[in-house]
C-alpha cells in the first residue's frame, strides 16, 4: 500500500460566485483500522484563507504547525494578512525543499485576495502548484471526487449553493472510499465571514 | 503441484481442436456437474495467476471482490448468522449491497468471506449436490456431510489461490450446527466463528456479550451489534446487516438494517442509557 | 496433432542455459460503461473509444453486444477476451435454444456468464462486464460481474476505466444517496437517458480511456433499440 494511503482522508475546494469552498472528511486510519472520526485536515492560515492538508497524519502535523509558524511571521513582519497567492507559494517552497525525501501530502489552498477574488489551488507532494478557476480536489478519494465536481459544478453558484454543491460531491465521494469519510466539515469563505458546518455522514 | 493442475483441468493448449471447451456437445448440466478449469499455457501457471490477481503486484490487473465481516454462533435457541454488505477492490468500494449469506436451502446457510466467486459458485455447487443427496437418500443432508462435500470440493485446488472462509450452518436431526470450512482445507466444527477483515472487531463485542441462555431477541441484537461495531471501525465491512437465525424448522430472516442509521440509533440508547444512569444517581 | 508435441516446439538439444519466458497475455484497452435499470426498461450505455496506454487504437470500437432481444452485454477491460466472452456466450445461448427450444431470459444468462467466468478463475477473462436487460416480468435488471464471476442483481452500475468517476455521481442521481427528502418516484427513460449522458460527458473531461462516441441501448419488452451520442474526441 502507498504511503500516501497509510491514513486516508480526502480534500475538495471549489469557487463560487465572490466566494469559496473547502471542503474535507474526518477519518484518521491505520490502513484499513479506524482510528479517529474527528480528524483535522483543514487548517485556518488567514481570515480569509484555508489550507487543505490530505496524506500521511504525521506529515499533516508538521507541516500544518510549521505553516502556521511561517504565516504568524508573515504577519509580523509584513503587519498585513498573508495573501492564499502567497500561501500557495510558501507552501509550494516548502515542499520543493524536501524534493528528494517528501513531505507525503498534496495540499489544498482555498481564499479570498484583499479585493475579495475567490482562489483555489491544489499542490502535487513536491509542491508542483494546479491553479484552478473551478475546483480542486486530492486525497484517496480524489478520483470519485473528480467525477463528482465534474458533473455537479457550475460558475458562479452563491454561498448557499456552492455549500449543497461541495457538501454532495464530499457525501457522495467519500462513501465509495473505503479510506475516507466518518463525517466531514465545510467551510464557505465569503468576503464577510467564514461559514463552518460539520456535516453528518456514514459511519463505516 | 503440476500434476494437480493436470488432474484437475483441461489446459487450454493441450486441447488441439478445442481450445475453449466450446464447440460440438457443450452441455450446461454435464459441463457443470464436473466442473472443469481452463488454465493459462503458461510456464507456471499458478505463480502467473498470482502475479495479475495479487493487488500488491506490478501487474495488478484482474480486480477480484475482498474484505468482509460475517459471524454465526450458536445459543440455547439455534443459530445466529449475521454479515456486513461490502465489495472492496483496493480502496474502492465496489458495492454496498453484497448478499454475503447464501440460501443453500430452506434449512443450510453458508456464508461468504475472501473470494466473492469463489464463495458464491462452490456454495452453489454444494447446494446442487445437497439436492442430489437429498434425492438419491430420501432424507436431509446433515450439516456435517454437507461442510465435508463443500471442504472436499475445494480441497484439491489448494494452493491455486482460490480464497473462502465460510461457515457452514443448519439444522438437522443432531440439531444446530456450525462448521467453519476454508480452502486452506480447515473443516471446525464450534459454537461461536466470525471471519473477515473486521471479524477482530466483531469478536470483542461478540465476546462480551455472548451467553449460551440469550433469548432469540437477544442474540440477534447481538449479532447485529457485533456486525455494526466492526462495519464502523473496519474500513473494508460496512454497507448494511443481514440477520439469520436457525431453528428447528429451518432459517428465518430477520431482515437487513442500514449501517447508517444504526449508528445514530446506538448513539441515541447510549444518550438514554446515560441520562438514566444521571437520574438515578 | 498437438503443437506441443510437434518438433518444432521442442527445445534443440544443444540449448542448454534455461530460457526465461514471459506470458503476458492482457493489455488494458479502457472504456467505460453503464447500467441502469428503470422500471420496465434498462439502459445499456458505453464510450466506443478503444485505447493502448496513451495510444488511441479506435474512435468506434463498439464493445457493448447484443445478445438477445431482452439483453445487452458490455465488456470493460482487454477488448479481445471481451470479443471472446460474447462469442463463447453466443454459442452456449444457441445451445440452450436448440436444447430447450426457447430464447434464454437474462436472469438465466446471468448465471451462465457468472459460470462461464468462473471456468477461468485460473486464467481469468480480463473482462469486467455488466449485463443489462429485462426480465421474464417485464422489469429492468441490471446484473454486475467482477473478472472471476462473482455477481449482483442491482439497479444502477458502471464499470471500466472512468468507474470511479461515474459511480458516485449516480449513487446520488440514480439511487439518490445523501438526499434528504428526495423522491422515490422511478426514473423515467428521459430523466435515465439525461442522466447517463451527463455522466459520460463529465468523465469523458477527465479519463483519458474515455470518449470519441457513446453508444446507448435502450431495451424494452418490445426489443433493443440503439442509438448515439457524440463525446469529446480530445
Amino acid at each position: 500500500m502507498s504511503i500516501m494511503e497509510y491514513n486516508g482522508g480526502s480534500v475538495v475546494a471549489m469557487v463560487g460566485k465572490g466566494c469559496v469552498a473547502i471542503a474535507s472528511d474526518k477519518r484518521l486510519g491505520q490502513q484499513f483500522m479506524t482510528v479517529s472520526t474527528n480528524f483535522q485536515k483543514i487548517f485556518p492560515a488567514s481570515e480569509k484563507t484555508y489550507i487543505g492538508l490530505p496524506g500521511l497524519a504525521t506529515d499533516v502535523l508538521t507541516l500544518s504547525e510549521r505553516f502556521r509558524f511561517n504565516i504568524n511571521m508573515y504577519k509580523m513582519e509584513e503587519e498585513r494578512d498573508i495573501e492564499p497567492k502567497t500561501v500557495a507559494h510558501m507552501i509550494s517552497s516548502t515542499l520543493y525543499q524536501r524534493r528528494f525525501g517528501p513531505y507525503f501530502v498534496e495540499p489544498v489552498v482555498a481564499g479570498l485576495s484583499k479585493d475579495n477574488t475567490p482562489f483555489i489551488c491544489a499542490m502535487d507532494l513536491i509542491g508542483c502548484i494546479n491553479f484552478a478557476k473551478d475546483f480542486v480536489v486530492s486525497g484517496t478519494a480524489s478520483q470519485n471526487l473528480y467525477g463528482m465536481c465534474e458533473s455537479l459544478w457550475e460558475p458562479d453558484l452563491e454561498p448557499e449553493d456552492l455549500f449543497e454543491t461541495i457538501s454532495q460531491a464530499l457525501l457522495n465521494a467519500q462513501d465509495r472510499d473505503a479510506l475516507s469519510g466518518w463525517g466531514a466539515v465545510v467551510h464557505i469563505i465569503t468576503p464577510d465571514k467564514v461559514i463552518t458546518r460539520s456535516l453528518k455522514s456514514r459511519q463505516d | 503441484m503440476n500434476s494437480l493442475v493436470q488432474k484437475y483441468s483441461k489446459s487450454s493448449t493441450a486441447h488441439d481442436d478445442d481450445v475453449l471447451g466450446v464447440h460440438g456437445k457443450w452441455d450446461a448440466s454435464l459441463d457443470l456437474a464436473f466442473p472443469t478449469f481452463d488454465i493459462p499455457g503458461a510456464q507456471n501457471p499458478l505463480s502467473f495467476l498470482r502475479n495479475v490477481t495479487d493487488e500488491a503486484s506490478s501487474d495488478y490487473k484482474i480486480k477480484i471482490q475482498h474484505g468482509t465481516t460475517t459471524l454465526a454462533f450458536k445459543f440455547q435457541g439455534g443459530i445466529i448468522v449475521a454479515v456486513d454488505s461490502r465489495a472492496t477492490m483496493g480502496n474502492y468500494i465496489g458495492s454496498q449491497t453484497v448478499k454475503k449469506v447464501i440460501e443453500i436451502n430452506p434449512y443450510l446457510l453458508g456464508t461468504m468471506a475472501g473470494g466473492a466467486a469463489d464463495c458464491s459458485y462452490w456454495e452453489r455447487e454444494l447446494g446442487r449436490r445437497c439436492r442430489l443427496y437429498e434425492l438419491t437418500n430420501k432424507e436431509r443432508i446433515s450439516v456435517a456431510a454437507a461442510s465435508k462435500l463443500l471442504a472436499n470440493l475445494v480441497l484439491p485446488y489448494k494452493g491455486m489461490g482460490l480464497s473462502m472462509g465460510t461457515m457452514v450452518t443448519g439444522w438437522d436431526k443432531s440439531g444446530p450446527n456450525l462448521y467453519y470450512v476454508d480452502s486452506d482445507g480447515s473443516r471446525i466444527k464450534g459454537d461461536l466463528f466470525s471471519v473477515g477483515s473486521g471479524s477482530t472487531f466483531a469478536y470483542g463485542v461478540l465476546d462480551s456479550g455472548y451467553r449460551n441462555d440469550l433469548t432469540v431477541e437477544e442474540a440477534l441484537e447481538l449479532g447485529k451489534r457485533s456486525i455494526f461495531h466492526a462495519a464502523h471501525r473496519d474500513a473494508m465491512s460496512g454497507g448494511s446487516v443481514n440477520l439469520y437465525h436457525i431453528h428447528e424448522e429451518g432459517w428465518t430472516y430477520h431482515g437487513n438494517h442500514d449501517v447508517a442509521a444504526l449508528f445514530w440509533e446506538y448513539q441515541d440508547l447510549k444518550a438514554e442509557e446515560r441520562a438514566a444512569a444521571v437520574g438515578k444517581q | 496433432m498437438n503443437f506441443l508435441d510437434s518438433p518444432l516446439s521442442k527445445p534443440a538439444p544443444y540449448v542448454v542455459a534455461p530460457i526465461e519466458h514471459r506470458f503476458d497475455p492482457y493489455e488494458d484497452n479502457g472504456g467505460t460503461s453503464v447500467a441502469i435499470a428503470g422500471e420496465d426498461f434498462c439502459v445499456v450505455a458505453s464510450d466506443t473509444r478503444q485505447s493502448n496506454g496513451y495510444m488511441i487504437n479506435s474512435r468506434y470500437a463498439p464493445k457493448a453486444y447484443k445478445m438477445s432481444s431482452t439483453a445487452v452485454l458490455s465488456c470493460n477491460g482487454f477488448h479481445a477476451d471481451g470479443v471472446t466472452l460474447k462469442k463463447v456466450l453466443e454459442q452456449r445461448m444457441k445451445m440452450y435454444k436448440y436444447s430447450h427450444d426457447k430464447d434464454m431470459s437474462v436472469t438465466a444468462l446471468a448465471q451462465m456468464l457468472s459460470n462461464t467466468l468462473y471456468q477461468r478463475r485460473f486464467f481469468p477473462y480480463y473482462a469486467f462486464c455488466l449485463l443489462g436487460g429485462v426480465d421474464a416480468d417485464g422489469k429492468g435488471a441490471v446484473y454486475c460481474y467482477d473478472s472471476v464471476g462473482s455477481f449482483e442483481r442491482e439497479n444502477y452500475r458502471t464499470s471500466g476505466s472512468a468507474s470511479a468517476l461515474i459511480q458516485p455521481f449516480l449513487d446520488n442521481q440514480v439511487g439518490r444517496k445523501n438526499q434528504q427528502n428526495a423522491s422515490t418516484a422511478p426514473l423515467t427513460l428521459e430523466a435515465v437517458l439525461r442522466i447517463t449522458k451527463d455522466a459520460f460527458t463529465s468523465a469523458t473531461e477527465r479519463d483519458i480511456h474515455t470518449g470519441d462516441n457513446l453508444q446507448i441501448f435502450v431495451i424494452t419488452r418490445d426489443g433493443v433499440e440503439e442509438q448515439n451520442f457524440p463525446l469529446k474526441k480530445d
